[in-house]
């Protein structure tokens, strides 16, 4: 038989932003081939990654923008930030210059994204110990202050990564169920897909599953 | 939402705002290379041909005329140049940039990732024969020795 037209009920929209460098594109491919990528030359303009996950017993398509951190690109990718409904955004945990660079991407988020957006601050490299250059109490007090959820993580050898990807779907996932995300908004990052669309000719629409985590 | 970066369309407000950019800076002869690279990154990611057809036509003039030393700046071209020629369909072309591209750099997985997308491209039109057809021959849209130019700034 042929499948279904979807097999996931929702697609969350997500950019990942940084400093060059800092390890975006190794995010993105450890998230989606579980694998981590050895050789890294500077992403050219914007790379894309998809895959879907499970939240509350709902299947969620992200569809992941990884933006190149080079300043020569920052005109354009800025475009991509628009309708993002979550964004991660990275520093390198050996270099301080990175992180001191945060305020200014997360200003450029708040103002191109919407106030639903939800941000996830990623202090990648976290299994190069000996080369730490910020603090995790630092990191995590400049997250708390700015109300951002907040992980360190390593692309190399998987630590946190899901976690990160996963956690901000479950946020945005609890925004919808609160309301407090319009999935009519043009700009809201998220679509919604009925999962089985042919089933709802043939019995009553079953009631949505409450989420319970 | 669009699925892949060969549909991913470029919103109208972008692509006036960088021709604006453009178009000053022509008029006034004070182009600058980056202004016309992200007014061809727009173009070549237009809902219309005709706007890709010119956004290639850019990326080619800015290839042809930069600094041979300038090796960051001609990936850029070559990524898009292959992109934009993907989305209107010339296959062909789009794949000799691409097999240009990783012949220098053959781990990079972008480009393995856009070459990919295109040969799935094909498949599902039922072109599957041309892409092997394709050859290595480089001499694309007027640019001569692609590989060759790019191999050199290399050393």
């Amino acid at each position: 038989m042929s499948a279904p037209p979807y097999s996931y009920s929702y697609i969350f929209k997500y950019i990942i932003i940084g400093d060059m460098g800092v390890g975006k594109s190794c995010l993105l491919h450890q998230f989606t081939e579980k694998k981590f990528m050895s050789d890294c030359p500077h992403t050219i303009g914007v790379e894309f990654g998809t895959r879907i996950i499970d939240v509350c017993g709902q299947k969620i398509k992200l569809q992941i923008w990884d933006t190149a951190g080079q300043e020569r690109f920052r005109a354009v990718t800025r475009s991509y930030y628009r309708g993002a409904a979550g964004a991660l955004m990275v520093y390198d945990t050996t270099r301080r210059t990175t992180y001191n660079h945060l305020s200014s991407w997360l200003t450029d988020t708040r103002n191109l994204t919407n106030p639903s957006t939800v941000i996830f601050l990623i202090g990648n490299k976290s299994d190069l110990k000996d080369q730490r250059d910020v603090a995790y109490e630092e990191a995590k007090q400049f997250a708390d202050e700015n109300g951002l959820m907040f992980v360190e993580a390593s692309a190399k050898t998987g630590d946190n990564v899901e976690e990160a990807f996963v956690e901000t779907a479950k946020k945005i996932f609890q925004c919808i169920q609160d309301g407090r995300l319009d999935l009519n908004a043009t700009e809201s990052g998220v679509q919604h897909k009925p999962s089985q669309p042919g089933r709802q000719t043939l019995t009553d629409q079953s009631p949505k599953p409450s989420c319970s985590c | 939402m669009e699925d892949d970066i060969l549909n991913e369309i470029v919103s109208s407000e972008d692509l006036k705002k960088f021709e604006r950019l453009y178009l000053n800076e022509s008029t006034t002869d004070n182009l600058q290379r980056g202004t016309q690279f992200n007014y061809a990154w727009c173009l070549v990611r237009s809902r219309y041909s005709a706007d890709i057809r010119k956004g290639i036509t850019l990326l080619e003039d800015l290839f042809k005329t930069e600094d041979s030393t300038n090796e960051h700046a001609k990936r850029d071209y070559l990524y898009y140049l292959a992109l934009g020629n993907a989305r209107i369909k010339e296959y062909t072309k789009a794949l000799q940039y691409t097999r240009a591209f990783l012949s220098i750099e053959p781990g990079n997985q972008q480009l393995a990732n856009l070459e990919t997308l295109i040969k799935k491209k094909m498949e599902a039109e039922g072109l599957k024969g041309i892409a092997l057809a394709g050859g290595v021959a480089l001499a694309v849209g007027g640019i001569v020795g692609l590989g060759f130019a790019l191999a050199k700034g290399k050393k």
